[in-house]
């Protein structure tokens, strides 16, 4: 129990030292943009027509903290993060936590829908590919995993897109129907939310099930000749029985340590999705901020959102797979 | 198991002699060429390459708003015919488009064809048109085009651009963008996973912790943010070397790590204790002894992690923070495709994505048929 907790202990350390890193990286990409927040904040008043000396921008810089030293900047903004608040966009003059706060929820529920139904699709599929001997079964699975890779999300998206415009007349965009777009939650929103969802569900999840498919497999086929299988099948065990018991168990194991990968793999293609689908979320957000209107805050609050999603995802994994194998444990503390 | 053989014949003798004296590059080949998707791979590529290096020659038109068609705007394919209802000919031929408006098309601009005898554009060979540079020298002559007006065999786009010619440009554009992203990546990999394998101890735990970190952020968001500082005032060519370097960051993580992996097992290696003893420095050593060692490894990386850079490129150039219209790539053809428009009228637009998924697929295919061959247990895995 003891080990345990230390295990625990230092993997949260761990973590949180990454955050801490990725804040520093994305807190100097915010900072590098020429022209700070008082000069455009100032930069706005004098589009409302007031006269501005230099004096009135340092005196902005003074009332915004600006004229602290950096590393003091850094600490106060990853205190505020690691509290939700991210303070306001100095281009659209909004608290950066009210702006994101639904939007970033969606995305991330999309993103963990899409790898549940990676796995979902991934581990039955690959289980089979290694177990059968049919040699179009693996084929066609080789195929759909090599066009994983050389058909990237986004042109799965223009396809789909394509075929649906020119086919049914539907383009399939968006996230929510008209009458939802500004209503509160409700059962009735999120069925039709759920309606919209599931096609960026599918495409966000495309390469990664073709990848995972891949991973299963390779797992399932170094453990499958193995002799504790053969012991088994000797002592009367067999079809599905056998496969779950025995050598699914232990190969399904090191997936777990995959998922934070996976997750990243999602988030890279959700701006791009986002941006061909239409939807309203933290992707095409971090797309206006970057490509348009060049607010570096919030894209630095979106970035750091991911990564902190993507690091709490494999602070989970290790501890799930300390609980399952207790070798793990061990080795972590060598 | 088998009695052993009577001696064998000289032929023989000399095969086993040769199999065992090959390098390691002969070895890889030879695996390498069992391999038929991966061999198929590799022409496809071949062929690729060179059509993307002499694009300005095989294709008929200048690829950037220069070239562009006044008279055939939004045009769709023109397919080369022998014959029509006037009869046939041996020379293929096309037929004229006129862009006109008036008071019949309720003052529309209109495209029409006109299927006519006298309208019809032959296909020729080796015409002259538009100047192109091609390995400094300047030439003019094109593989082919037509003796009047102009031929758009993928059709063209919105600004009246043949999508053939920026087709071909396109795979110009993504080769170099990957080969100057991997020789990025490559640097940085061999720089800081040398360093990390070779020294190991805290110098090791610290840069690891570095790569770990970089390699948990997410890369295109991350990418978008730095693509984000290029100025708006930057020519076409300062944007193009930008974005090759930020592509040069998305490979380098996963390459050092194998290269620091390899280096810390090689370095407690005999001849690596004899060149020390001999008195070399850390950095001849990890140069003329270790890097060798698995120069063949790097390779195959390199090749597999290509792909990914053509992909990357291609995200951002899409977004609209890649590059930018003079240059032509997949990324920047594709930019407006979404519109309802594009997807419901001018379906041509989509034609380059077919030669990119080709040359996707064959870099896949040749990077795993050379890791198998350069891998010295994958027959006995399988």
């Amino acid at each position: 129990m003891l080990q345990f907790a230390r295990f625990t202990a230092t993997r949260a350390a761990l973590a949180v030292l990454t955050l801490l890193l990725v804040s520093f990286i994305v807190f100097s990409l915010m900072e590098l943009v020429p022209g700070d927040c008082a000069e455009r904040y100032i930069a706005f008043k004098n589009t409302q027509g007031a006269v501005i000396t230099t004096a009135d921008i340092e005196a902005e810089r003074v009332r915004l903290g600006l004229d602290r030293p950096y590393v003091e900047r850094w600490m106060k903004w990853v205190w505020n993060a690691f509290q939700g608040d991210f303070g306001d966009s100095c281009i659209l003059r909004l608290n950066i936590s009210q702006l994101l706060g639904d939007k970033f929820k969606i995305s991330l529920g999309l993103s963990l829908a899409a790898l549940v139904f990676a796995y979902m699709i991934a581990i039955p599929v690959g289980i089979y590919a290694a177990v059968s001997k049919n040699r179009v079964v693996n084929n066609l699975l080789r195929l759909v995993s090599y066009l994983g890779l050389a058909l990237p999300n986004f042109l799965l998206a223009l396809i789909i897109m394509l075929f649906s415009t020119v086919y049914f007349g539907e383009s399939l965009t968006g996230l929510f129907s008209k009458e939802f777009r500004d209503a509160a939650w409700s059962w009735a929103k999120f069925v039709d939310f759920l309606k919209h969802a599931w096609l960026p569900i599918f495409i966000l999840g495309w390469s990664a099930t073709a990848f995972a498919i891949q991973t299963v497999r390779a797992l399932m086929s170094d453990e499958i000749g193995k002799l504790y299988v053969t012991a088994a099948e000797a002592r009367g065990v067999s079809g599905r029985r056998l496969l779950m018991r025995y050598p699914a168990r232990h190969a399904l194991a090191p997936i777990i340590n995959s998922l934070g990968f996976d997750l990243n793999r999602i988030f890279n293609e959700l701006p791009v999705v986002a941006l061909i689908l239409t939807l309203t979320e933290a992707g095409s957000l971090l797309i206006d901020a970057l490509a348009k209107s060049n607010d570096q805050q919030l894209a630095g609050a979106i970035i750091f959102l991911l990564t902190g999603s993507i690091v709490t995802l494999n602070f989970v994994t290790d501890i799930l797979l300390a609980i399952m194998d207790p070798r793990v444990r061990k080795s972590i503390l060598r | 198991m088998s009695k052993r053989k009577a001696a064998p014949t000289a032929a023989e003798q000399k095969a086993r002699e040769a199999y065992f004296t090959a390098s390691q590059r002969q070895l890889i080949w030879q695996r390498f060429k069992k391999n038929k998707s991966a061999l198929i791979g590799a022409w496809v590529l071949i062929v690729l390459i060179l059509s993307g290096i002499f694009s300005p020659f095989l294709t008929p038109y200048d690829p950037t708003i220069a070239g562009r068609d006044k008279e055939y705007m939004n045009g769709p394919p023109e397919i080369p015919r022998f014959c029509d209802e006037n009869g046939c000919s041996l020379r293929p031929f096309i037929y004229t488009t006129v862009r006109e408006r008036s008071i019949q098309t309720n003052f529309r601009w209109v495209t029409e064809v006109k299927t006519g005898l006298e309208d019809r554009r032959y296909l020729q060979f080796f015409v002259e048109g538009s100047e192109y540079k091609l390995f400094g020298m300047t030439f003019n002559t094109h593989l082919f085009g037509v003796d009047k007006g102009q031929i758009h065999l993928f059709g063209t786009d919105s600004t009246g651009k043949d999508i053939f010619s920026r087709t071909f440009a396109a795979i110009n554009t993504s080769m170099a963008v990957g080969t100057i992203g991997v020789f990025i990546a490559f640097i940085l990999a061999l720089i800081i996973g040398g360093v990390s394998g070779y020294y190991g101890g805290w110098i090791d735990s610290v840069l690891q912790m570095l790569t770990d970190t970089i390699r948990t952020v997410p890369a295109i968001p991350l990418f978008m943010a730095l693509a984000a500082f290029i100025p708006d005032t930057w020519s076409a060519e300062m944007r193009f070397f930008f974005i090759s370097i930020i592509l040069g960051f998305i490979g380098w993580p996963t390459l050092a790590r194998r290269v620091r992996t390899h280096l810390l097992t090689e370095r407690n290696q005999e001849y690596v204790l004899a060149a020390q003893l001999c008195g070399a420095s850390s950095s001849h050593i990890i140069r003329r002894h270790l890097l060798p060692s698995f120069t063949s490894y790097i390779i195959v990386d390199l090749v597999i992690s290509f792909p990914y850079m053509v992909l990357s490129e291609t995200a951002l150039s899409f977004i609209g923070l890649g590059l930018k219209d003079p240059v032509n790539s997949l990324g920047v053809m594709l930019q407006n495709v979404t519109s309802a428009d594009v997807l419901l009228n001018y379906q041509w637009y989509f034609i380059p994505v077919i030669f990119f998924i080709v040359l996707v697929l064959a870099f896949v295919f040749v990077g795993d048929g050379l890791r198998d061959a350069a891998d010295p247990y994958s027959d006995s895995r399988k």
